[in-house]
């Protein structure tokens, strides 16, 4: 037991490597298997993902305020949005229809039993990570509305 | 030993944490290393007016330790636990101390995913198996075991699995062996015009029998299954699933574990919908009979102690293998979730207050609607409609209460379609309109219909029927400062009657916010029936404050005010926690 704890505090003091994606597959919206990792990783491309869920306001408001400057955003930087859905058996059946019913134009996956958001040790949505070259490069928790502007800004300067 | 170890890591950690973020350079190495930090702190404050005293730790915190390490295709895990110097105010008594709640090794490759230890899992829509970890609920049912999943090409995952599901530090008795496949026809067959996709799970649980049953009538092994289909094509999809769970001695919170009542259960769920961009339509259909089931025969009860009443593990939805949320819309507001529904998966024939129920049947309709930019109702900026119902049924039943000789022998006979007595309703519409570069809203009316008697089981006949107005509005300054104000108020016919809620939220930038909210309660009669008359028996000001600061993956805040008693939901479960007044304090980190 001694061992395990010393050998984890060596770990947690030593360790500091790049953060990255782990490496799992979920659902996206047409029950298609999607690779977090390998399946966004064009060079130089920026990669928003939104942890998000049907009943979390502030998440559908960040959401909306990005769709609604998203074809400008993705005209001036090599950008793209992936919305995770943290929604489980409760309300899961309700997020394509809100996706499509809110126009979103994004990348929705599904990350029904919550293991990309435990792996990723996130509290609470909204929660956005941002992935450049197979490294996370920006976190934010929470959302403040409006704040999408210097969150572009933020995003052409990573 | 074990625990002073566990809670120096804890703490070395958290410091190691604040000194890897002030660290910016990037190494490149293989092995990887991460986790995260989350505590919950309360201090509960004695409140004269309300008549509460505060417990005898008056300081509490629940906090999590996650550890990951990352080598390849391999990793090893582990989350420490510790309350101290007790957990928060009605948390499982099941999570006390400081000790390693979880530890788990994993290999993972493209074909083949192994896990030794504690791992998450769910078949299907977790109706017969969902393992899960929701902290601000106090939920971790997590099995300890091993699990393999296989697949061997694309559209095939098939998982086999073995553990004790985890209930605070410990596990509960029984084995749970599973095993599940999910085909996604579709792609084995290369088809793209269409999407069909099929599940088959199946799951023992081995249960001891007491001793002391004589001659049982049923097996310690209780079998249950679940297949599944779904197809789309264009906008449309539709989807089902049915459950089976094998004859065992039902458990009644009134009579206990009754081992000459046995009998099976089942769920079907219909899924049927058609979106295209702009419009969204969906209806969800279940019916439940008898689906509770849980990792032992019977709750474990936590004896009383002090003045915390004797509660068994049900009462915290600790030792559940089946997760049967309600089908229902998760509300922002506030006053929307006073009356929350709670899915009634379980049997109760129960003479005494002869509210008798074996489940329910019902549906939950969803219509999303965007009026697009320019459009008369749309405008300048487009205007989000969403609509929800959702109607809930005990199920038709004939009921037995004795035997020829007049000896209490409950049974039932439940029809298949049919409802009976209904238990909730919910119909409401969501607005959310742009109206200017600055300046968005929400609106949304809300009509619910609770029937506490029959949801609760109690001997009151107390059914309320509310009406709740909701608005809200934000406006944005020039970087990043915004002001959000949301004025709700609920008409009620009964119980407490009335309420009104008021909130103001300034953010400053992306990381200081603050808040300031008020819920007053008011109309109603002292002497009238009351769902829960033991608190707060006066006109209310329920007020709440608190400041947030966020940067990058942390978050801490800080928050002063009166929690009213009744119940939390979170994800469609709920916790019910006593009125309390105090500061409470949230870290949360990940790194």
């Amino acid at each position: 037991m001694k061992k395990i704890a010393l050998l984890l505090l060596f770990v947690s003091t030593a360790a500091l490597a790049q953060k990255e994606l782990p490496n799992l597959n979920l659902k996206s919206l047409d029950n298609k298997s999607v690779n977090i990792k390998s399946d966004f990783n064009e060079k130089d491309k920026v990669y928003v993902y939104v942890f998000w869920a049907t009943w979390c306001a502030p998440c559908i408001q960040e959401l909306d305020a990005i769709n609604d400057v998203y074809p400008d955003w993705q005209e001036e930087l090599n950008m793209e949005v992936i919305a995770v859905s943290i929604d489980d058996a409760r309300t899961g059946k309700r997020v394509k229809p809100l996706v499509n019913g809110r126009s979103w134009e994004y990348n929705v996956l599904l990350d029904t039993n919550q293991d990309l958001k435990r792996s990723l040790s996130i509290a609470n949505p909204p929660y956005t990570i941002v992935v450049k070259n197979g490294a996370i490069v920006f976190e934010q928790a929470g959302h403040a509305p409006g704040s999408e502007h210097d969150f572009f800004k933020k995003l052409k300067s990573l | 030993m074990k625990k002073k170890l566990a809670l120096g890591i804890l703490l070395l950690s958290a410091i190691t944490v604040v000194a890897q973020q002030e660290n910016d350079s990037i190494r490149k190495t293989k092995f990887k290393f991460n986790g995260g930090l989350e505590s919950n702190a309360q201090w509960y404050l004695n409140d004269v007016e309300r008549k509460i005293d505060q417990p005898e730790s008056p300081l509490r915190s629940n906090n999590y330790l996650f550890l990951k390490a990352n080598y390849g295709n391999f990793t090893v895990g582990t989350q420490v636990e510790s309350y101290y110097k007790e957990a928060l105010l009605n948390y499982n008594p099941a999570f006390e101390g400081t000790d390693f709640s979880l530890y788990w090794a994993n290999y993972r490759s493209k074909i083949l995913d192994i896990t030794a230890g504690y791992f998450y899992e769910q078949f299907g829509s977790g109706m017969l198996l969902r393992a899960w970890e929701d902290r601000a609920l106090g939920i971790n049912t997590a099995l300890r075991g091993g699990r393999i999943n296989f697949k061997p090409t694309d559209g095939v995952s098939i998982t086999a699995l073995y553990g004790r599901q985890k209930s605070g530090f410990h596990v509960s008795d029984a084995d749970v062996f599973g095993a599940n496949a999910d085909l996604d026809l579709a792609t084995l067959f290369k088809q793209d015009s269409f999407g069909l996709t099929a599940g088959f799970s199946y799951i023992l649980k081995n249960a001891e029998i007491d001793e002391s049953v004589v001659d049982p009538k049923f097996d310690k092994e209780t079998p249950a299954y679940s297949g599944r289909v779904g197809f789309s094509k264009g906008g449309f999809y539709a989807a089902t699933e049915y459950n089976y769970k094998g004859e065992e001695p039902i458990y009644q919170p009134t009579t206990g574990l009754d081992y000459d009542f046995i009998k099976p259960g089942n769920a079907l769920l219909v899924n049927l919908g058609y979106s295209q961009k702009g419009l969204g339509i969906d209806a969800t259909l279940r019916r439940m009979e008898n689906m509770s089931f849980l990792s032992d025969r019977e709750p474990f009860v936590y004896q009383s102690n002090g003045d915390q009443l004797a509660t068994n593990s049900l009462d915290y939805n600790d030792r559940v293998l089946s997760f049967t949320p309600a089908l229902t819309k998760q509300h922002h507001s506030n006053l929307a979730n006073i009356y929350v529904y709670q899915a009634q998966n379980r049997v109760n024939i129960d003479v005494t207050t002869n509210i008798n129920k074996t489940g329910e049947i019902g549906g939950q309709f969803d219509v999303f609607y965007n009026f697009k930019k320019g459009s008369p109702l749309g405008g300048k900026y487009g205007t989000k409609v969403a609509l929800n119902v959702s109607n809930w049924f005990n199920l038709d039943a004939d009921f037995e209460f004795e035997d020829e000789n007049g000896a209490y022998k409950p049974d039932y006979d439940a029809k298949f379609l049919g409802g009976g007595e209904k238990y909730f309703s919910d119909y409401n519409i969501e607005v959310s309109k742009k109206f200017s570069k600055n300046f968005r809203g929400n609106f949304m009316f809300i009509n619910q219909y609770y029937n506490d008697r029959l949801i609760k089981g109690s001997f009151i006949e107390n059914v309320v029927k509310t009406n709740i107005l909701f608005a809200e509005g934000i406006y944005t300054f020039s970087g990043s400062r915004s002001l959000t104000v949301g004025a709700e108020h609920m008409w009620a016919d009964n119980d407490r009657k009335n309420w009104a809620s008021l909130l103001v939220e300034y953010n400053h930038n992306m990381n200081w916010s603050v808040f300031v909210m008020d819920m007053y309660n008011y109309g109603f009669e002292e002497e009238g029936n009351l769902i829960d008359d033991a608190y707060d028996l006066f006109k209310i000001h329920f007020y709440n404050a608190g400041i947030t600061y966020r940067k990058n993956s942390s978050r801490f805040s800080l928050g002063y005010g009166r929690q009213r008693g009744g119940l939390v939901c979170a994800g469609g479960v709920c916790r019910f926690v006593p009125p309390s007044t105090g500061l409470s304090f949230t870290i949360s980190t990940s790194f």
